[in-house]
């Protein structure tokens, strides 16, 4: 088929999908879903169809013309977006259906589905994009949509709050990313992507390294907000206030991985200035590390779901920064599989227990639910870096990435945050299926009308990415040829370190979680000072509050005094004391004849006299 | 369709018309009163369209000339032309004026009053908009700005006595500064005509255009709610009735800034380039100003009035770095964008809020909570209004701020800077009313709007104006190829 | 007798005819006070006649249509004081502030 009319049925079918249910369907909440998962599953047909006929030269077509400034919009269809874009429908897809029994009694599931349309829609044609301004708008949209879904249950505060945070945090980091992408505008005067990459036309040949270094370092600011890296990842943790299916999608295939994305998109722009790679470097493996540490003490399964994202995507940074194309992209792969099934899995376990706590979870029976256990073993496993399931393969691409020059302070924290990776990832498995002592299930546990624990729309999706997150790890070579680069083979002796502390991560978490004598409490517990730290997210949150959102709120306050007293007041005060003056004068009118007449003799005289002496 | 007849004359007669016929009809006949003015706004509409399919955009330009010679002694001539700019803002005249008529459908006080003088309205600002000759330029402003008093002072609400003096004391004093400004033009020209196409192939003294140019902006700069000129109008749209507001923010504002472009610009271009630095640092401040204001306010009308003036600092900073030179193309296209996507927003706004006000009686945003779930209609259209404040993509002033903030970025990098930070600002009180208002816990105390929500006709006006913020979104070139070739035209003084 | 004697007479004429009007709150005073002036006025008149100007008619002309205005002045005003005391049961200047802005 011809590409235009595939990349049609991938992009628009979802728009589609989301006009009519928001228009028409709102009424028909189920006529809406099936038109919103078809949407979605025409949208996976065209963009396996995509991928199956392989990279194709790009489409461009003319969207509007300012002054000598042309914008176009188009397709680029090359290895990272046909992979990804699969990758993206996929899961959406698998989200979609779960959402059948996750959101089944939700009075407002037309609004919920099309929403998911919406997003999947946004997140498609930012894929696809072939300009970079054309990417911004999409990148935009996908915030927007985020924003919605977040804040799908808009009756509950907290995920209003949550919702709020997302959009004004990503926000902060657009504001970077969109002077990024004008300053590329005035360095090359087009935003066609193809071109900014050209080796010998494009952006690294043209700008001066100073001006490419700050282009790059202000796109990576967008992707700081938008990936959840710090200082600006705490808008993640908070949005798991949305519905879990909506957190599967956010922190897999959609929102977050925008920003990866983005950077795999432009990496050669990247490549092109050392020092931006430095601090992304330096970023990307504190994020690493500190999210890493909030997630070993998180006791809400989704918050250490949460909090192991921002980690994995510092990972898939420092991959992209230290120079691997491939590591990046394929651990962004893998990770968008396992992490959406985690997501699922845990969405399995707070549906049916209607409790977020892991040890609760665990006590009431968590793992008799064999679907959600066996994700649950699965996913924890490739996000833990098991061998051989997927995260293992594109972590380990990532640790030679890092090592290429030798051990540097990056991949000790790289090594570092796999070990707390293996730790947390296990210390949550652990917890949900090993409790100390169990509940038995109570007998009206299936009587709060949510039917079978674990009922078909929602086991599905769960199998099919517990399949695909079990082979990911095998795709690489696959993946390296989608990118057009030879996959490295790496020697057992090199991947030694990796394994090693993904073992010790594991053993440590046995001790403290999973034997039957365990304590059931985190080694950290025994220095309070850092257990207070990571569970109060480093107090990076309390520090926004205190100094930002107050600074912010302070200069509003006194600003608004100063219209009211200064600018506006001073208009006010000069219209009223006209008024004064009109009724200082009025009092002179007071009908008493002989005093106007006195007055008036007085004035006579004096211009009398005035005339007098001047002539 | 086109043919012969004088469409900028039509166009102009259907409101004229109207009027007419409302103060024949007797005051008893309400509904022939609103079926009137909806017809002609209706028709006004069409022939808007008609006139922006018909214009051309290779030529650009002035089009459609008609000229009658009315006082020939002192060169006074009844001149209509439009070019790019006027061709759209009369589409934007046409369709708040539509849509306006729509929102005041369910008016029951003093009927053919209202619509009179929101007719008279209507006609001024179409006349501003079509007039090429100084003098009816400014008769129809006096035009458009008088029927205010009475529209807020008669059917307003709240501090309407206040409110109604405030705005005509500003908008007077800025017409106070324009009327010699606008004579010693013609004076100094030397050519004693009032028409405005000749008067601009004139060059004027340097001097005199550096002294008479800010008596020209500032003037005009009033009524586009120029920082810190800007007083009266939240003041004002608070106090208004919705149409009123419509009309006053989504175009009367813009008359304020055509002005200056109309009048300052192309008339006294070396004027507009000496001052040009220090008005554009005053838009600019404008621009994160009120957003900052728009942060602390209480009353659903006064943050949309407050985002007004930020809004509208972005048309005026576009237009001063029109002049400047490094981005004038995109820097013109961004204002005149901005001006049309801005009063199809707030007429949008001011039309869903005036609903909300209509059914509940309260603007104040702490008193709803939860509302979404109560009026899921009119709070929906109120967000994607709100988004398109805050410039999200796919709405149309994302394009006029791109626009002008990639000028003000080349021209200007650190005001650049300031405003796109200003960016996040706007979200913050986009936000804060959804959040305060639309989402949170459902107050129960207006259960009683369930039943009430928009629908039927109610939708129309509403659902127009989503419409069309929508489909510039997505398509700007509709819009910017009508407005480009007069921007080059206008900018090759430059 | 020169003309200065003349205007030092009407000046003194002019002066009290002022103080009364000024001063006086019985409008009949103040009534005698406008007289008063008038009739310094026409003394004026025919003073500057009789020294300055060749044809004598032209003063007199004036001095006599003065004397008319002054007498209809009169009528007019002493009706007025009439119809205020009738109403207002009184003739004080300083009462009567209808005209108060």
């Amino acid at each position: 088929m011809e590409p235009l009319s595939l990349i049609l049925l991938t992009t628009v079918a979802p728009l589609a999908a989301f006009t009519l249910a928001i228009l028409l369907l709102m009424q028909q909440p189920r006529l809406a879903q099936i038109v919103v998962i078809g949407g979605g599953t025409l949208s996976l047909a065209g963009a396996a169809l995509l991928l199956f006929q392989g990279p194709m030269a790009p489409l461009r077509y003319l969207w509007f013309t300012s002054g000598d400034m042309q914008l176009r919009f188009g397709f680029l269809f090359d290895g990272i977006s046909l992979m990804f874009g699969v990758a993206v429908a996929l899961i959406t897809l698998c989200v979609m259906v779960y959402s059948l029994g996750y959101m089944g009694h939700d009075p407002s599931k037309t609004r919920y589905f099309a929403m998911l349309a919406l997003f999947e829609w946004a997140m498609l044609s930012f894929v696809y994009a072939v300009d970079l301004l054309q990417s911004f708008i999409f990148w935009e949209l996908v915030g927007l949509a985020s924003f919605f879904l977040i804040g799908f249950w808009y009756e509950k505060p907290s995920a209003t709050a949550a919702a709020k945070k997302a959009f004004l945090m990503t926000r902060v980091g657009d504001v970077g990313l969109f002077i990024g992408v004008l300053l590329v505008l005035q360095v090359a005067g087009h935003f066609d992507i193809p071109g900014l990459l050209a080796a010998d036309t494009g952006l690294v040949a043209q700008a001066k390294p100073a001006v490419l270094t700050m282009i790059t370092l202000l796109i990576f600011v967008g992707i700081v907000g938008k990936s959840a890296q710090f200082p600006l990842h705490t808008w993640l943790p908070d949005a798991m206030e949305g519905p879990t299916p909506v957190s599967a999608l956010l922190h897999s295939a959609t929102m977050v991985a925008a920003g990866v994305y983005l950077m795999a998109r432009l990496h050669p722009l990247f490549m092109g200035s050392e020092t931006t790679l430095g601090v992304i470097l330096v970023i990307a493996s504190i994020t690493a590390l500190l999210a890493a540490t909030m997630a070993m003490v998180a006791t809400d399964i989704k918050k250490v779901l949460a909090y192991s994202s921002i980690s994995q995507l510092g990972f898939m940074l420092l991959g992209l920064a230290a120079g691997s194309l491939f590591a990046g992209v394929f651990h962004l792969i893998t990770h968008a599989l396992f992490k959406a099934l985690l997501f699922l899995c845990s969405g399995l376990f707070i549906h049916h227990f209607e409790s977020n706590d892991l040890a609760q979870i665990g006590r009431r029976g968590g793992r008799r639910m064999r679907f959600a256990t066996a994700g649950l073993l699965v996913g924890g496993a490739a996000l833990a870096g098991i061998p051989p399931l997927g995260g293992f393969f594109s972590k380990e691409e990532i640790f030679a990435a890092l090592g290429q020059d030798g051990v540097t302070i990056y991949s000790i924290v790289a090594l570092l945050a796999a070990f707390l990776t293996a730790y947390y990832t296990f210390r949550m498995i652990f917890l949900v299926t090993r409790p100390a002592h169990m509940e038995q299930p109570a007998p009206e546990d299936h009587a709060h009308g949510h039917g079978r624990a674990e009922p078909w729309s929602m086991a599905l999706p769960v199998l099919l990415l517990t399949v695909g997150a079990a082979i990911a790890g095998f795709w690489g070579s696959a993946i390296a040829s989608g990118l057009g680069i030879g996959a490295a083979h790496h020697s057992l002796a090199s991947m030694a370190p990796a394994v090693l502390v993904v073992i010790a991560g594991v053993l440590l978490a046995w001790m403290d979680f999973g034997r039957q004598s365990a304590a059931r409490v985190g080694f950290i517990a025994r220095i309070p000072a850092l257990e207070k730290l990571f569970n109060n997210g480093w107090y990076v949150d309390a520090f926004y509050d205190a100094v930002v959102v107050r600074t912010t709120m302070l200069i509003a306050t006194i600003l608004h005094a100063v219209e009211n007293k200064l600018f506006d007041g001073s208009f006010d005060r000069l219209g009223f004391s006209v008024l004064g003056i009109g009724a200082g004068t009025t009092r002179l009118q007071n009908g008493w004849v002989q005093f106007y007449a006195g007055w008036t003799v007085i004035l006579i005289g004096v211009a009398a006299a005035y005339i007098g002496m001047g002539g | 369709m086109m043919g012969d007849l004088p469409v900028l004359t039509t166009i102009l007669l259907c409101p004229v018309a109207a009027l007419v016929l409302v103060l024949l009809t007797p005051a008893r006949a309400a509904h022939v009163v609103r079926w009137i003015s909806a017809a002609s706004a209706l028709l006004a509409s069409v022939l808007s369209i008609q006139l922006w399919r018909a214009y051309d955009t290779v030529q650009s330009g002035f089009q459609f000339v008609e000229i009658i010679p009315w006082v020939q002694e002192v060169g006074i001539s009844y001149h209509l032309a439009v070019d790019g700019f006027s061709t759209i803002l009369v589409m934007l005249n046409s369709i708040v004026f539509f849509t306006g008529v729509l929102t005041m459908w369910d008016l029951e006080t003093r009927v053919k009053e209202f619509f009179a003088f929101m007719l008279l309205l209507v006609i001024g600002v179409y006349g501003v908009f079509l007039s090429q000759d100084l003098f009816f330029f400014f008769l129809f402003y006096e035009i458009a700005v008088v029927p205010m008093y009475p529209l807020i002072l008669i059917w307003g609400s709240g501090n309407r006595d206040y409110a109604a003096m405030k705005l005509m004391l500003f908008l007077l004093a800025g017409s106070a500064l324009l009327f010699p400004a606008l004579l010693s033009i013609y004076h100094a020209s030397g050519l004693g005509t009032f028409n405005m196409i000749l008067l601009a192939q004139k060059s004027f003294d340097p001097d005199f255009q550096i002294f008479v140019y800010p008596f020209v902006f500032l003037g005009f700069g009033v009524l586009a709610g120029l920082f810190p000129f800007h007083g009266w109008s939240p003041t004002g749209h608070v106090a208004a009735p919705s149409a009123v507001s419509m009309l006053h923010a989504g175009v009367l504002m813009k008359l304020g800034a055509y002005g200056i472009l109309a009048v300052g610009i192309r008339l006294l271009p070396m004027g507009a380039v000496y001052w040009a630095p220090t008005f554009a640092t005053l838009a600019a401040i404008g621009v994160v100003y009120g957003a900052f204001i728009a942060m602390r306010q209480t009353d659903f009308k006064f943050v949309i009035g407050f985002s007004s003036v930020s809004h509208m600092g972005i048309v005026v900073l576009g237009l001063n770095l029109a002049v400047l030179g490094t981005a004038g193309q995109d820097a013109l296209n961004g204002a005149v964008f901005q001006m049309f996507a801005h009063g199809v927003m707030t007429a949008l706004f001011f039309s869903t809020v005036g609903f909300i006000y209509d059914r509940s009686h309260s603007k104040t945003i702490a008193d709803f909570g939860g509302l979404g779930s109560q009026m899921p209609r009119a709070v929906s259209i109120f967000i994607i209004a709100g988004l398109c404040g805050a410039g999200v993509p796919g709405l149309a002033s994302f394009w006029a701020e791109l626009l002008v903030f990639m000028a003000a970025l080349k021209t200007y990098p650190v005001m650049g800077v300031a405003i796109i930070v200003g960016l996040v600002l706007t979200a913050i009180y986009v936000l804060r009313v959804f959040s305060m208002a639309f989402f949170g816990p459902v107050n129960d105390k207006w259960d009683g709007l369930r039943a009430v929500d928009l629908q039927g006709w109610q939708l129309l006006p509403r659902a127009l104006l989503v419409a069309v913020l929508l489909f510039f979104g997505f398509f700007p070139r509709v819009l910017l190829d009508v407005i480009d070739g007069t921007t080059t035209h206008m900018l090759l003084v430059f | 007798m020169n003309l200065e004697s003349f205007l030092l007479l009407s000046l003194v004429l002019f002066s009290l005819g002022l103080f009364a009007v000024l001063a006086h709150r019985n409008l009949i005073a103040v009534l005698i006070g406008v007289e008063l002036m008038m009739n310094a006025a026409s003394l004026n008149l025919m003073a500057f006649n009789r020294f300055s100007v060749t044809d004598p008619v032209t003063g007199q002309v004036f001095v006599l249509i003065i004397i008319g205005l002054a007498a209809a002045e009169v009528a007019i005003f002493l009706s007025i004081i009439l119809n205020l005391y009738r109403t207002r049961r009184t003739i004080d200047a300083e009462q009567l502030t209808e005209l108060k802005g």
